[in-house]
This record gives structure tokens, C-alpha cells and sequence, in this order.
């Protein structure tokens, strides 16, 4: 997916080659750094923790009503199903959610860090 | 979780024709070599050779990080286990495809914008500190070498199995073969070559087993055993092993050396998300592949494991279930790809142990790369033949752990904690370091010996508590000693976090 920016010709002025050196020095730039970080590091952890409260559930359902594991379908014991095949989509769903939103706050940034 | 020591006291005991395992290893390495030579001719300069000059798609660069991560661990490994341990096996595969995402949530694209060539680069880069790189590049030696070894434990117990030559042969071929395409080619062949035996491997497991399962289906032939039954007897892990082993996994992969050079030839931090999202889908696609080798190994096979060597499970399994001419083409389908996981893993070590090698001691040339290649495949043949074999799943595992102890907090903390300092990365992966390779070696020493059960639990997976205690340490030091924050930080930690220029992304 390719993000294309619609803005006004970018004017002499404000080159958008020097956002990065101007974020490391001003004071103003340093404070929407630390906040992108922030951002970040939130999501990571949200993501993160999502994930791994949906990895504990699986054994735990498993655990808690043992007539399911033994349920077949076509022939595969389900508790097999799930643990073998079942996790990776929940993997690639939380990748896939974490990529936009990490995308959004880096776009947010940026909007914030040029157009100041 | 040591299951399955394997022991190979029988001599000979091909059970797939010789000639099939020998013709597939060849086939495979002259592949690799073609493809490797066609890469050649576009690798000139020093930054072709390290880092393919930054220029790799996402989907070749994905399935190079398949094909390299895919190692003999995935590729015979975690089958072996799951005919052992059933259910618990499964978390193997887990681990390994969950360790990406951790990857890509905390590390992909602000080690991509460090703009370093190896992670002792980013640690000087990050710390501003000589001290810190030595350290790190130390480790990611050890780290390198720890996990070449097991693969060519693989390919001897490959060839031992499929041609009845002795075991030495198979990890010496392996090591030549390597070596010269790496002395050859460098990153750039190399990530065609990944690229390459990523799909083999998934072809050489798939195309066999679905086979199997559709000539089962047409037989109609009934099961010999229950999914759940446990061929061996062994008792089940516990609830720390299955935890500790997570631990181990989701934070290893944040740190192994040949996994992260591959970052750098994204061309910026979005591509090295885009790639991730494309190698867990790669992953989660192959490991459907050995959980089935596992299920129809306890249905169909449940004697295999009784045989002392379940990670030749998938080996065997094809001609075990379907025999004749067709058995053996399959067979020497699935040996290809088991030395394609051997080659593959192996060659993307040594590229990423030589570009540490060849620019901290031998200067950083073309020839020091080539010299510190050779270095870095040698040293773990000597390994290989002084150790024995664990279950291959099983000590790849471990490896992640050590990883986990020590590159893993230096890296999370460095991307996103402004107090860590130089110091304090060292004391941290110092205590990581000796703590979890302590672990390792005493339960080396009394391993074999009373394998399984009798080694504690907290001995046998270690990841639990060294890692929690080597961020401790670090964070501790790194309170300690403030003062050594270094002065670049603001800089370092804007270039890590703030999105390229928009040229760079909107093309």
C-alpha cells in the first residue's frame, strides 16, 4: 500500500530534506520525537500483550474443557487443530493491525513535524 | 524437554535407497551453487557483498529470511518432537513464527533506520562506546557458532541415514559446500539463494505429505495408534517447560545474528515491516507442513520413535508409508530439502558471523570477508565432531535462549530506553551470557547421562529466569552509572524512530 501525500508544492522555505535534522535539534522537534516513540512503544506493548492473552487462552479452553480436545474434525483431534494451525492466523492478524497503526503514528508525525 | 537423544550405535542402517540420498545432495548443491553464481555477476563492490547494497524487493527479501531461518531445527526437528511429545511439540512452531512478530513490534523498522551493517554496529552506534561492540560481537560469535552446530549434526545424521556413509561426511559437505558459495558470492548471491531454498523446502515437505495423506485417504487406511497416544512413554513437559521455552523462542528471535542482517537490505523501516508481515505468512504456511509429519508420524508411524531417532522422522516417512519407485521419489524429495534447511541456515550464519569477523579483526575487506567465511564455518565443524547429538528442535531451542539472555535485552532496551548505557549493556549481556551458558553447559555435562526427567526442569530450559535477570542487571547498571548516557543520544534515538524521508517511501 502506497501512501500518497496531497499537499501544496512544497515551498522553498521548508524542504522536506531537512525534517529529520531539524527534529534532532529543536526543542519543539525533540518533543514530537519523544511522543512518536511513545506512541510506539504503546502500541508494541498492546499488541504484544493481545497476542500473548490469546496464546494463553488456547491451552487454557483446552485445559478447562477437556470433551474439546477430542472433538474430530475430518479425523484431526481438535485440540491439535487449534494449537497447529489455528494460532497463525491470530499471528498474522495482530502483524497486520500493528503495520497500519504503526503507519498512522508515523504519518501523524510527520504531518506534525513538517507542517510546523 | 530432552526427548530424543540421538544415538547412532547401528551402522548402515539405510532405509532409503544411497543412491537417492547421495543424487539429492548433489542436485541441491549444484542449485545452489548455479544460483549463487548468478549472483555473482551482479556483486562488485564491498557494500554489494555485505549487504546486497540495500536493494532487495520485500518478497525476495522475505523468502530469504524463510529459507535462512528454516534450519534442520524446523525443517527435521520440530516432526521429530511432535511424534514424541504430542501436543507440547507444538509449541515449537509457535514460538519460532511468534518470534517474528515480536520482531516486527519492536525491532524491525528502528534497527533498519539505525543504518548498521551488523548488530555489534548498532550497539557502537547506539552507545557510542568500542567496549559495548567487542562484547557484542564476542557474543554474536558464540551465538553464530551454537547454532551452526546442530545443523551439521542434521546433515551427518542425514547422511548417515539415507546413504550408510559415515556421519562425519554429511557435515563436512555441508561445510564445502558453504564455503564457497560464500567465499564466491557474499550477501548478494546469498539472498538469492535463501530465496530459492526457502521454496524448495516447502515444496519438498508439502509435495510428500500431501501425497501421503491422499493415499491414505484413498486406502481408507485405518490408524494404528490414537493422535494422543505417546509412543515412548515419556513423561509429558510441565507447564514451566512449555513457558520458559516460549520465553526463549519469542525473544530469541529478536536477536540472531543472520535473521537481522537481512533487515538492512530493506530499502527503508515500512519495507522492513512489509517484509516481516510476508515472512510470518511464509512461516505459517511451512509449519503446517512438519505438524502434519508429526500427526501422521503418531497415526500412521508410531514405531519411528521408538527407533531412537525421531528427528529422521521425516525422512523416513515417506517410504515407510508409501514404498516402491514412488516412496523413493519422494524420499529424495524430502532429503533435497533437508539439505537445502542445512545449507541455507549454515550459509546465512557464516555471512553474518564473517561481516562481524571481517570488520572487527581482519579490517573489513572483500579478502578479510572471505578469510573470516572460512573461519566461521571451520570452527563449529570442530564442535560438531567433539559433541553429540540432542534432538535437533531441542538444542536449537536452546540456543534461542542463550540469544534471548543477552542480544535481546541489549537490543529492546537500546531501541526504546534512553537511560541504557554502555556499561550497563555490558554487565547485562555479561550476566545473561554466563547464567544461561552456565545452564547449557551443566546440562551438557549431565544430559546424556540421565537424559529427560532426571535434569531439573530450571536446568533444561533456562530462558525464564536469565532472561528476566539479564534486563535486570542491565537496567540496574545502567541506573547506576547515568553519567555514561553518551552525548548522541537525541540523535541516535530521532534516526531510529522518525519515519525517512517521505521520498524514500512515496515512490
Amino acid at each position: 500500500m502506497t501512501r500518497v501525500r496531497v499537499t501544496a508544492p512544497q515551498s522553498a522555505a521548508r524542504p522536506v530534506l531537512e525534517s529529520r535534522e531539524s527534529a534532532e535539534e529543536s526543542d519543539v522537534g525533540q518533543v514530537f520525537v519523544r511522543s512518536l516513540i511513545r506512541s510506539q512503544l504503546r502500541l508494541a506493548l498492546v499488541v504484544a500483550a493481545g497476542f500473548l492473552l490469546i496464546l494463553l487462552a488456547f491451552p487454557l479452553m483446552l485445559g478447562l474443557a477437556p470433551g474439546l480436545a477430542d472433538v474430530r474434525i475430518a479425523g484431526i483431534p481438535f485440540g491439535w487443530l487449534l494449537l497447529g494451525a489455528g494460532i497463525y492466523p491470530v499471528i498474522g492478524l495482530s502483524a497486520w493491525l500493528y503495520i497500519r497503526a504503526a503507519s498512522r503514528n508515523e504519518a501523524r508525525y510527520r504531518d506534525l513535524a513538517e507542517d510546523r | 524437554m530432552r526427548p530424543g537423544t540421538v544415538t547412532w550405535r547401528k551402522t548402515g542402517e539405510g532405509a532409503v535407497n544411497p543412491v537417492v540420498g547421495v543424487a539429492a545432495f548433489i542436485a541441491v548443491s549444484v542449485a545452489t551453487a548455479v544460483v549463487g553464481f548468478y549472483g555473482l555477476r551482479i556483486s562488485r563492490t564491498t557494500g554489494d557483498f555485505y549487504v546486497a547494497s540495500r536493494t532487495v524487493r520485500p518478497w525476495w527479501n522475505a523468502s530469504a529470511i524463510g529459507g535462512e531461518y528454516l534450519s534442520a531445527a524446523s525443517f527435521l526437528g520440530v516432526a521429530g518432537l511432535i511424534l514424541l511429545s504430542g501436543t507440547d511439540a507444538l509449541w515449537f512452531p509457535i514460538g519460532y513464527t511468534a518470534g517474528y512478530l515480536m520482531l516486527l513490534l519492536f525491532v524491525a523498522a528502528p534497527l533498519r533506520r539505525s543504518g548498521a551493517y551488523t548488530i555489534p554496529d548498532f550497539t557502537e552506534v547506539r552507545l557510542d562506546s568500542r567496549a559495548v561492540r567487542r562484547v557484542t560481537s564476542l557474543v554474536v560469535v558464540v551465538v553464530g557458532w551454537l547454532y551452526i552446530v546442530p545443523q551439521l549434526h542434521g546433515a551427518a545424521l542425514t547422511i548417515r541415514i539415507t546413504t550408510g556413509l559415515p556421519s562425519w561426511v554429511g557435515s563436512v559437505a555441508v561445510v564445502i559446500v558453504v564455503c564457497l558459495t560464500v567465499v564466491a558470492g557474499g550477501m548478494r548471491s546469498i539472498t538469492f539463494v535463501q530465496a530459492f531454498q526457502y521454496w524448495l523446502k516447502l515444496t519438498a515437505l508439502a509435495v510428500p505429505i500431501i501425497f501421503i495423506v491422499l493415499m491414505l485417504a484413498g486406502n481408507g487406511a485405518q490408524a494404528v495408534a490414537e493422535a494422543d497416544t505417546n509412543p515412548t512413554g515419556l513423561a509429558p513437559t510441565g507447564p514451566y517447560q512449555n513457558i520458559s521455552l516460549l520465553v526463549a523462542l519469542l525473544f530469541g528471535t529478536l536477536g540472531l545474528p543472520h535473521v537481522l542482517v537481512r533487515f538492512y537490505t530493506n530499502p527503508d523501516g515500512q519495507s522492513a515491516r512489509r517484509t516481516t508481515l510476508i515472512v510470518l505468512g511464509l512461516l505459517s504456511v511451512f509449519y503446517l507442513f512438519p505438524t502434519a509429519y508429526g500427526l501422521a508420524g503418531r497415526m500412521f508411524a508410531p514405531g519411528l520413535a521408538e527407533s531412537a531417532r525421531p528427528d529422521a522422522l521425516v525422512l523416513l516417512l515417506p517410504g515407510r508409508l508409501v514404498g516402491g519407485p514412488a516412496g523413493e521419489m519422494l524420499s529424495a524429495l524430502v532429503v533435497a530439502g533437508a539439505f537445502a534447511a542445512f545449507l541455507s541456515t549454515t550459509s546465512g550464519l557464516v555471512v553474518s558471523l564473517a561481516g562481524v569477523i571481517s570488520q572487527d579483526v581482519l579490517g573489513g575487506s572483500v579478502r578479510g570477508f572471505r578469510l573470516a567465511a572460512l573461519i566461521s564455518a571451520t570452527v563449529p565443524l570442530g564442535f560438531a565432531f567433539m559433541t553429540d547429538s540432542l534432538a535437533l528442535a531441542g538444542s536449537v531451542g536452546l540456543v534461542f535462549a542463550f540469544t534471548a539472555s543477552t542480544i535481546c535485552p541489549a537490543l529492546l532496551l537500546g531501541i526504546w530506553w534512553r537511560g541504557l548505557t554502555d556499561a550497563g549493556a555490558i554487565a547485562g549481556m555479561v550476566t545473561g551470557g554466563l547464567l544461561c551458558g552456565g545452564a547449557l553447559v551443566a546440562g551438557a555435562l549431565t544430559g546424556p547421562a540421565a537424559s529427560g526427567s532426571a535434569m531439573p526442569q530450571w536446568l533444561a530450559q533456562p530462558a525464564a529466569w536469565t532472561v528476566p535477570a539479564a534486563f535486570a542487571v542491565m537496567v540496574l547498571v545502567s541506573r547506576a552509572t547515568k553519567d555514561r548516557v553518551p552525548r548522541t543520544l537525541t540523535k541516535v534515538m530521532t534516526r531510529l524512530h522518525t519515519p525517512e524521508r517521505p521520498l524514500a517511501t512515496e515512490r
